[in-house]
Protein backbone atom coordinates (compact mmCIF):
# COMPACT_ATOMS: atom_id res chain seq x y z
CA UNK A 1 0.00 0.00 0.00
CA UNK A 2 1.94 2.87 -1.33
CA UNK A 3 0.96 6.47 -1.21
CA UNK A 4 3.20 8.91 -3.00
CA UNK A 5 2.51 12.54 -3.33
CA UNK A 6 4.56 15.28 -4.81
CA UNK A 7 3.35 18.71 -4.06
CA UNK A 8 4.70 22.14 -4.63
CA UNK A 9 6.47 23.61 -1.67
CA UNK A 10 6.07 27.26 -0.86
CA UNK A 11 7.54 29.35 -3.64
CA UNK A 12 9.83 32.29 -2.88
CA UNK A 13 8.82 35.57 -4.55
CA UNK A 14 11.80 35.36 -6.93
CA UNK A 15 10.44 32.12 -8.43
CA UNK A 16 6.88 33.28 -8.70
CA UNK A 17 6.94 33.50 -12.48
CA UNK A 18 7.86 29.88 -12.95
CA UNK A 19 4.85 27.65 -13.57
CA UNK A 20 4.20 25.54 -10.49
CA UNK A 21 4.98 21.83 -10.65
CA UNK A 22 1.80 19.82 -11.28
CA UNK A 23 0.29 18.16 -8.27
CA UNK A 24 0.73 14.45 -8.69
CA UNK A 25 -0.78 11.80 -6.47
CA UNK A 26 -0.49 8.14 -7.20
CA UNK A 27 -2.09 5.64 -4.90
CA UNK A 28 -2.29 1.90 -4.89
CA UNK A 29 -4.62 1.54 -1.99
CA UNK A 30 -6.78 -1.25 -3.35
CA UNK A 31 -6.14 -3.49 -6.34
CA UNK A 32 -8.84 -3.35 -8.97
CA UNK A 33 -9.52 -7.10 -9.04
CA UNK A 34 -9.20 -9.80 -6.39
CA UNK A 35 -7.02 -11.89 -8.71
CA UNK A 36 -4.77 -9.90 -11.01
CA UNK A 37 -4.19 -10.64 -14.66
CA UNK A 38 -0.62 -11.51 -13.77
CA UNK A 39 -1.76 -14.04 -11.15
CA UNK A 40 -4.02 -15.62 -13.70
CA UNK A 41 -1.16 -15.91 -16.15
CA UNK A 42 1.21 -17.53 -13.68
CA UNK A 43 -1.45 -20.06 -12.73
CA UNK A 44 -1.59 -21.23 -16.33
CA UNK A 45 -4.60 -19.38 -17.68
CA UNK A 46 -5.10 -16.89 -20.48
CA UNK A 47 -7.81 -14.28 -20.24
CA UNK A 48 -9.53 -13.64 -23.59
CA UNK A 49 -12.00 -10.97 -24.56
CA UNK A 50 -12.97 -11.91 -28.10
CA UNK A 51 -14.39 -15.12 -29.50
CA UNK A 52 -12.15 -15.33 -32.56
CA UNK A 53 -10.10 -18.20 -31.16
CA UNK A 54 -12.91 -19.73 -29.17
CA UNK A 55 -13.75 -23.25 -30.24
CA UNK A 56 -17.52 -23.38 -29.99
CA UNK A 57 -17.65 -27.15 -29.67
CA UNK A 58 -15.36 -26.94 -26.65
CA UNK A 59 -17.53 -24.18 -25.25
CA UNK A 60 -20.58 -26.34 -25.78
CA UNK A 61 -18.87 -29.11 -23.81
CA UNK A 62 -18.36 -26.76 -20.88
CA UNK A 63 -22.01 -25.69 -21.09
CA UNK A 64 -23.17 -29.28 -21.02
CA UNK A 65 -20.83 -30.15 -18.14
CA UNK A 66 -22.61 -27.64 -15.90
CA UNK A 67 -26.06 -28.73 -16.95
CA UNK A 68 -26.94 -26.31 -19.74
CA UNK A 69 -28.68 -27.80 -22.74
CA UNK A 70 -26.44 -28.58 -25.69
CA UNK A 71 -26.84 -25.84 -28.27
CA UNK A 72 -26.39 -25.57 -32.00
CA UNK A 73 -22.88 -24.10 -32.48
CA UNK A 74 -24.18 -22.03 -35.39
CA UNK A 75 -26.70 -20.41 -33.08
CA UNK A 76 -24.01 -19.87 -30.46
CA UNK A 77 -21.98 -18.05 -33.10
CA UNK A 78 -24.91 -15.76 -33.89
CA UNK A 79 -25.41 -15.09 -30.20
CA UNK A 80 -21.75 -14.20 -29.73
CA UNK A 81 -21.82 -11.89 -32.74
CA UNK A 82 -24.60 -9.97 -31.04
CA UNK A 83 -23.08 -9.90 -27.61
CA UNK A 84 -21.90 -6.63 -26.11
CA UNK A 85 -19.06 -8.01 -24.02
CA UNK A 86 -17.62 -11.43 -23.39
CA UNK A 87 -14.77 -12.94 -21.47
CA UNK A 88 -13.36 -16.42 -21.38
CA UNK A 89 -10.50 -18.18 -19.74
CA UNK A 90 -8.31 -20.57 -21.65
CA UNK A 91 -6.32 -23.24 -19.88
CA UNK A 92 -2.94 -22.98 -21.59
CA UNK A 93 -2.07 -26.63 -21.12
CA UNK A 94 -5.12 -27.91 -23.04
CA UNK A 95 -5.83 -24.74 -25.01
CA UNK A 96 -9.49 -25.25 -24.10
CA UNK A 97 -11.97 -22.82 -22.59
CA UNK A 98 -12.62 -23.51 -18.92
CA UNK A 99 -14.70 -20.48 -18.01
CA UNK A 100 -16.98 -18.11 -19.90
CA UNK A 101 -19.32 -15.20 -19.38
CA UNK A 102 -21.05 -12.72 -21.67
CA UNK A 103 -23.38 -9.74 -21.56
CA UNK A 104 -26.00 -8.44 -23.99
CA UNK A 105 -27.95 -5.20 -23.89
CA UNK A 106 -28.58 -1.89 -25.56
CA UNK A 107 -25.06 -0.65 -25.00
CA UNK A 108 -26.22 2.44 -23.14
CA UNK A 109 -28.58 1.81 -20.24
CA UNK A 110 -28.98 -1.91 -19.68
CA UNK A 111 -26.82 -5.00 -19.77
CA UNK A 112 -27.83 -8.55 -18.95
CA UNK A 113 -25.21 -11.14 -18.08
CA UNK A 114 -25.73 -14.64 -19.46
CA UNK A 115 -24.03 -18.00 -19.61
CA UNK A 116 -21.62 -17.64 -16.72
CA UNK A 117 -19.94 -21.04 -16.59
CA UNK A 118 -16.84 -22.60 -15.07
CA UNK A 119 -15.82 -26.12 -15.96
CA UNK A 120 -16.51 -28.27 -12.89
CA UNK A 121 -12.89 -29.44 -12.78
CA UNK A 122 -11.81 -25.82 -12.44
CA UNK A 123 -14.41 -24.57 -10.02
CA UNK A 124 -13.54 -23.25 -6.60
CA UNK A 125 -10.33 -21.46 -7.50
CA UNK A 126 -11.81 -18.07 -8.33
CA UNK A 127 -12.20 -18.22 -12.09
CA UNK A 128 -15.86 -17.25 -11.96
CA UNK A 129 -14.96 -14.24 -9.86
CA UNK A 130 -12.19 -13.32 -12.30
CA UNK A 131 -14.69 -13.18 -15.14
CA UNK A 132 -17.47 -11.44 -13.27
CA UNK A 133 -15.29 -8.67 -11.83
CA UNK A 134 -13.89 -7.86 -15.21
CA UNK A 135 -17.20 -8.12 -17.05
CA UNK A 136 -18.89 -5.73 -14.64
CA UNK A 137 -15.88 -3.44 -14.86
CA UNK A 138 -16.06 -3.39 -18.65
CA UNK A 139 -19.78 -2.58 -18.58
CA UNK A 140 -19.23 0.20 -16.06
CA UNK A 141 -16.50 1.65 -18.25
CA UNK A 142 -19.14 1.90 -20.98
CA UNK A 143 -21.24 3.83 -18.47
CA UNK A 144 -23.89 1.15 -18.35
CA UNK A 145 -25.41 1.52 -14.93
CA UNK A 146 -28.12 -1.15 -15.00
CA UNK A 147 -26.41 -4.54 -14.92
CA UNK A 148 -28.69 -7.48 -14.32
CA UNK A 149 -28.69 -11.24 -14.47
CA UNK A 150 -30.83 -14.28 -13.66
CA UNK A 151 -29.39 -16.53 -10.99
CA UNK A 152 -30.32 -20.07 -10.03
CA UNK A 153 -30.93 -20.44 -6.31
CA UNK A 154 -27.65 -22.27 -5.68
CA UNK A 155 -25.53 -19.44 -7.07
CA UNK A 156 -27.19 -16.50 -5.35
CA UNK A 157 -24.35 -16.64 -2.82
CA UNK A 158 -21.82 -16.40 -5.62
CA UNK A 159 -23.29 -13.19 -7.02
CA UNK A 160 -24.04 -11.43 -3.75
CA UNK A 161 -20.44 -10.69 -2.72
CA UNK A 162 -19.86 -9.43 -6.25
CA UNK A 163 -22.39 -6.70 -5.62
CA UNK A 164 -25.60 -8.17 -6.93
CA UNK A 165 -28.87 -7.96 -5.05
CA UNK A 166 -31.99 -10.03 -5.71
CA UNK A 167 -35.42 -8.41 -6.17
CA UNK A 168 -34.40 -4.88 -5.21
CA UNK A 169 -37.43 -2.86 -4.22
CA UNK A 170 -39.64 -5.81 -5.07
CA UNK A 171 -38.70 -5.95 -8.75
CA UNK A 172 -39.12 -9.52 -10.00
CA UNK A 173 -37.39 -11.27 -12.82
CA UNK A 174 -39.98 -12.94 -15.05
CA UNK A 175 -39.68 -15.38 -17.91
CA UNK A 176 -42.21 -16.10 -20.63
CA UNK A 177 -43.42 -19.65 -20.64
CA UNK A 178 -45.46 -21.07 -23.52
CA UNK A 179 -46.35 -24.05 -21.41
CA UNK A 180 -47.50 -21.71 -18.69
CA UNK A 181 -49.66 -19.88 -21.17
CA UNK A 182 -51.21 -22.99 -22.64
CA UNK A 183 -52.12 -24.33 -19.24
CA UNK A 184 -54.60 -21.51 -18.74
CA UNK B 1 -30.31 9.38 -11.29
CA UNK B 2 -32.40 6.27 -11.24
CA UNK B 3 -32.62 4.75 -14.67
CA UNK B 4 -35.93 3.02 -15.02
CA UNK B 5 -34.66 0.35 -17.31
CA UNK B 6 -36.82 -2.44 -16.03
CA UNK B 7 -40.32 -2.82 -17.32
CA UNK B 8 -42.72 -0.91 -15.13
CA UNK B 9 -45.96 -0.94 -17.00
CA UNK B 10 -48.13 2.06 -16.59
CA UNK B 11 -51.14 0.23 -17.86
CA UNK B 12 -53.70 -0.66 -15.28
CA UNK B 13 -55.26 -4.05 -15.08
CA UNK B 14 -58.72 -2.74 -14.47
CA UNK B 15 -61.59 -4.78 -15.87
CA UNK B 16 -62.77 -3.29 -19.12
CA UNK B 17 -66.28 -2.86 -20.43
CA UNK B 18 -67.15 -4.89 -23.46
CA UNK B 19 -67.15 -2.36 -26.31
CA UNK B 20 -70.52 -1.74 -27.90
CA UNK B 21 -71.44 -3.96 -30.87
CA UNK B 22 -71.34 -1.11 -33.36
CA UNK B 23 -67.70 -0.55 -32.51
CA UNK B 24 -67.05 -4.22 -33.10
CA UNK B 25 -68.67 -4.00 -36.51
CA UNK B 26 -66.71 -0.91 -37.34
CA UNK B 27 -63.49 -2.53 -36.21
CA UNK B 28 -63.95 -5.79 -38.02
CA UNK B 29 -65.28 -4.04 -41.07
CA UNK B 30 -62.39 -1.62 -40.89
CA UNK B 31 -59.89 -4.43 -40.83
CA UNK B 32 -61.52 -6.20 -43.75
CA UNK B 33 -61.65 -3.09 -45.87
CA UNK B 34 -58.16 -1.68 -45.42
CA UNK B 35 -56.64 -4.70 -47.18
CA UNK B 36 -53.17 -4.08 -45.83
CA UNK B 37 -52.70 -7.64 -44.80
CA UNK B 38 -54.33 -11.04 -45.24
CA UNK B 39 -57.66 -11.31 -43.50
CA UNK B 40 -56.64 -14.49 -41.72
CA UNK B 41 -53.88 -12.68 -39.89
CA UNK B 42 -56.34 -9.98 -38.92
CA UNK B 43 -58.88 -12.51 -37.73
CA UNK B 44 -56.47 -14.34 -35.49
CA UNK B 45 -55.25 -11.03 -34.13
CA UNK B 46 -58.85 -9.98 -33.53
CA UNK B 47 -59.55 -13.18 -31.65
CA UNK B 48 -56.63 -12.61 -29.38
CA UNK B 49 -57.57 -8.96 -28.95
CA UNK B 50 -61.18 -9.80 -28.21
CA UNK B 51 -60.21 -12.12 -25.41
CA UNK B 52 -58.33 -9.29 -23.80
CA UNK B 53 -61.44 -7.11 -23.92
CA UNK B 54 -63.52 -9.68 -22.12
CA UNK B 55 -63.87 -9.42 -18.38
CA UNK B 56 -62.36 -12.80 -17.91
CA UNK B 57 -58.71 -12.28 -17.12
CA UNK B 58 -57.91 -15.94 -17.13
CA UNK B 59 -58.59 -16.27 -20.84
CA UNK B 60 -55.66 -17.10 -23.02
CA UNK B 61 -54.30 -14.16 -24.89
CA UNK B 62 -51.77 -15.80 -27.12
CA UNK B 63 -52.78 -18.74 -29.25
CA UNK B 64 -50.36 -21.49 -30.11
CA UNK B 65 -48.50 -20.50 -33.25
CA UNK B 66 -49.81 -22.04 -36.47
CA UNK B 67 -47.64 -24.59 -38.15
CA UNK B 68 -47.18 -22.84 -41.43
CA UNK B 69 -45.46 -19.49 -41.67
CA UNK B 70 -48.06 -16.77 -41.41
CA UNK B 71 -47.42 -13.68 -43.45
CA UNK B 72 -47.16 -10.99 -40.85
CA UNK B 73 -47.44 -7.27 -41.43
CA UNK B 74 -45.22 -4.86 -39.57
CA UNK B 75 -48.14 -2.53 -38.99
CA UNK B 76 -51.44 -3.57 -37.50
CA UNK B 77 -54.47 -1.42 -36.82
CA UNK B 78 -55.68 -2.48 -33.41
CA UNK B 79 -58.62 -0.18 -32.93
CA UNK B 80 -60.55 2.17 -35.16
CA UNK B 81 -63.01 4.63 -33.73
CA UNK B 82 -65.19 7.15 -35.48
CA UNK B 83 -65.76 10.31 -33.48
CA UNK B 84 -69.09 12.17 -33.59
CA UNK B 85 -67.52 14.85 -35.76
CA UNK B 86 -66.52 12.28 -38.33
CA UNK B 87 -62.83 12.11 -37.41
CA UNK B 88 -61.48 8.60 -37.55
CA UNK B 89 -58.93 7.61 -34.95
CA UNK B 90 -56.81 4.53 -35.56
CA UNK B 91 -54.59 2.98 -32.95
CA UNK B 92 -51.77 1.35 -34.81
CA UNK B 93 -49.16 -1.11 -33.70
CA UNK B 94 -45.85 -1.14 -35.52
CA UNK B 95 -42.73 -3.19 -35.03
CA UNK B 96 -40.49 -1.70 -37.61
CA UNK B 97 -40.86 2.04 -37.47
CA UNK B 98 -38.44 4.61 -36.22
CA UNK B 99 -39.20 6.34 -32.98
CA UNK B 100 -38.64 10.05 -32.66
CA UNK B 101 -36.76 10.42 -29.39
CA UNK B 102 -38.50 13.68 -28.62
CA UNK B 103 -41.92 12.06 -29.09
CA UNK B 104 -40.72 9.36 -26.72
CA UNK B 105 -39.50 11.95 -24.27
CA UNK B 106 -42.92 13.59 -24.27
CA UNK B 107 -44.50 10.20 -23.61
CA UNK B 108 -42.10 9.47 -20.77
CA UNK B 109 -42.90 12.86 -19.27
CA UNK B 110 -46.59 11.94 -19.27
CA UNK B 111 -46.00 8.85 -17.15
CA UNK B 112 -43.50 10.57 -14.93
CA UNK B 113 -40.33 8.78 -15.95
CA UNK B 114 -37.12 10.74 -15.49
CA UNK B 115 -35.61 12.24 -18.60
CA UNK B 116 -32.58 10.71 -20.26
CA UNK B 117 -30.12 12.32 -22.68
CA UNK B 118 -31.77 12.09 -26.12
CA UNK B 119 -28.57 10.92 -27.79
CA UNK B 120 -28.36 8.00 -25.37
CA UNK B 121 -32.01 7.14 -25.92
CA UNK B 122 -31.44 7.16 -29.67
CA UNK B 123 -28.47 4.83 -29.26
CA UNK B 124 -30.42 2.50 -26.97
CA UNK B 125 -33.24 2.27 -29.51
CA UNK B 126 -30.81 1.66 -32.34
CA UNK B 127 -29.16 -1.13 -30.35
CA UNK B 128 -32.46 -2.77 -29.50
CA UNK B 129 -33.41 -5.89 -31.38
CA UNK B 130 -36.99 -4.81 -31.66
CA UNK B 131 -38.86 -1.61 -30.95
CA UNK B 132 -42.64 -1.82 -30.95
CA UNK B 133 -44.80 1.27 -30.99
CA UNK B 134 -48.41 2.29 -30.67
CA UNK B 135 -49.53 5.37 -32.52
CA UNK B 136 -52.81 7.22 -32.58
CA UNK B 137 -53.63 8.41 -36.09
CA UNK B 138 -56.42 10.88 -36.48
CA UNK B 139 -57.82 11.36 -39.96
CA UNK B 140 -60.03 14.41 -40.40
CA UNK B 141 -63.39 13.90 -42.15
CA UNK B 142 -62.41 16.10 -45.11
CA UNK B 143 -60.19 14.30 -47.55
CA UNK B 144 -57.46 16.92 -47.68
CA UNK B 145 -56.80 17.21 -43.95
CA UNK B 146 -53.41 15.94 -42.80
CA UNK B 147 -53.27 12.90 -40.54
CA UNK B 148 -52.26 13.59 -36.98
CA UNK B 149 -49.92 10.95 -35.69
CA UNK B 150 -49.10 10.67 -32.00
CA UNK B 151 -46.91 8.20 -30.16
CA UNK B 152 -49.01 6.65 -27.40
CA UNK B 153 -47.08 3.54 -26.48
CA UNK B 154 -43.79 1.76 -26.84
CA UNK B 155 -41.97 -1.37 -25.79
CA UNK B 156 -38.56 -2.63 -26.81
CA UNK B 157 -36.50 -5.76 -26.52
CA UNK B 158 -32.79 -6.40 -26.55
CA UNK B 159 -31.53 -9.76 -27.73
CA UNK B 160 -28.56 -11.81 -28.82
CA UNK B 161 -30.55 -12.76 -31.92
CA UNK B 162 -30.38 -16.42 -31.04
CA UNK B 163 -31.37 -17.48 -27.54
CA UNK B 164 -32.46 -14.69 -25.24
CA UNK B 165 -34.50 -11.52 -25.42
CA UNK B 166 -35.30 -9.10 -22.62
CA UNK B 167 -38.17 -6.64 -22.75
CA UNK B 168 -37.62 -3.10 -21.42
CA UNK B 169 -39.41 0.20 -21.06
CA UNK B 170 -43.01 -0.80 -21.66
CA UNK B 171 -45.01 2.42 -21.68
CA UNK B 172 -48.56 3.49 -22.56
CA UNK B 173 -49.92 7.03 -22.53
CA UNK B 174 -52.06 7.42 -19.38
CA UNK B 175 -55.04 8.68 -21.38
CA UNK B 176 -55.00 5.48 -23.42
CA UNK B 177 -54.51 3.11 -20.55
CA UNK B 178 -57.17 0.67 -19.43
CA UNK B 179 -58.08 -0.43 -22.97
CA UNK B 180 -55.87 -3.46 -23.29
CA UNK B 181 -53.33 -1.63 -25.41
CA UNK B 182 -50.40 -2.46 -23.17
CA UNK B 183 -51.35 -6.11 -23.37
CA UNK B 184 -51.62 -5.91 -27.14
CA UNK B 185 -48.25 -4.19 -27.34
CA UNK B 186 -46.42 -6.78 -25.29
CA UNK B 187 -48.32 -9.62 -26.92
CA UNK B 188 -47.30 -8.52 -30.41
CA UNK B 189 -43.73 -8.10 -29.27
CA UNK B 190 -43.70 -11.63 -27.86
CA UNK B 191 -45.21 -13.03 -31.06
CA UNK B 192 -42.59 -11.30 -33.16
CA UNK B 193 -39.82 -12.66 -30.96
CA UNK B 194 -41.21 -16.19 -31.00
CA UNK B 195 -41.56 -16.03 -34.77
CA UNK B 196 -37.84 -15.38 -34.93
CA UNK B 197 -37.22 -18.42 -32.78
CA UNK B 198 -36.00 -16.58 -29.70
CA UNK B 199 -36.82 -19.15 -27.08
CA UNK B 200 -36.13 -17.26 -23.88
CA UNK B 201 -38.08 -14.04 -23.33
CA UNK B 202 -37.55 -12.32 -20.02
CA UNK B 203 -38.18 -9.04 -18.28
CA UNK B 204 -38.00 -7.33 -14.89
CA UNK B 205 -41.30 -6.23 -13.46
CA UNK B 206 -42.11 -3.66 -10.84
CA UNK B 207 -44.06 -5.38 -8.04
CA UNK B 208 -47.23 -3.52 -9.10
CA UNK B 209 -47.22 -5.00 -12.59
CA UNK B 210 -46.20 -8.58 -11.87
CA UNK B 211 -49.83 -9.68 -12.25
CA UNK B 212 -50.13 -7.90 -15.57
CA UNK B 213 -47.25 -9.92 -16.95
CA UNK B 214 -48.52 -13.13 -15.36
CA UNK B 215 -51.65 -12.70 -17.44
CA UNK B 216 -49.48 -12.52 -20.52
CA UNK B 217 -47.72 -15.77 -19.74
CA UNK B 218 -44.74 -14.62 -17.74
CA UNK B 219 -43.70 -16.50 -14.63
CA UNK B 220 -41.87 -14.80 -11.77
CA UNK B 221 -38.81 -16.61 -10.41
CA UNK B 222 -39.28 -19.77 -12.47
CA UNK B 223 -37.70 -22.68 -10.62
CA UNK B 224 -36.49 -20.21 -8.04
CA UNK B 225 -34.33 -18.32 -10.52
CA UNK B 226 -33.98 -14.77 -9.25
CA UNK B 227 -33.40 -11.52 -11.06
CA UNK B 228 -30.38 -9.78 -9.58
CA UNK B 229 -29.23 -6.19 -10.02
CA UNK B 230 -25.73 -4.82 -9.53
CA UNK B 231 -25.76 -2.27 -6.69
CA UNK B 232 -29.26 -1.00 -7.44
CA UNK B 233 -29.81 2.56 -6.42
CA UNK B 234 -33.09 2.17 -4.60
Amino acid sequence: MLLQSISTSSISPSLRFKPPKPLKITSQLTPKFSISDADLQTRGFNLRRTFTDLNLDHLNTVFVSVGFPKRDPEKIKIALEHTDALLWIEYRKTKKPVAFARATGDGVFNAIIWDVVVDPSFQGIGLGKVLMERLVDELLEKRISNIVLYAEPRVLGFYRPLGFAADPDGIRGMVYSRRHQMRR
Amino acid sequence: MITLSYSPLYCSTRNFQLPNPSLFANLYGGLAVTKRYPLRAAASLWDSMRSSFLNNNTSQLIEPLPDEEEEVPQEIVLVEKTQPDGTIEQLMFSSGGDVDVYDLQALCDKVGWPRRPPSKVAAALKNSYMVATLHSIRKSPDAEGNDQKELIGMARATSDHAFNATIWDVIVDPSYQGQGLGKALVEQLIRALLRRDIGNISLFADSKVVDFYKNLGFEPDPEGIKGMFWYPRY
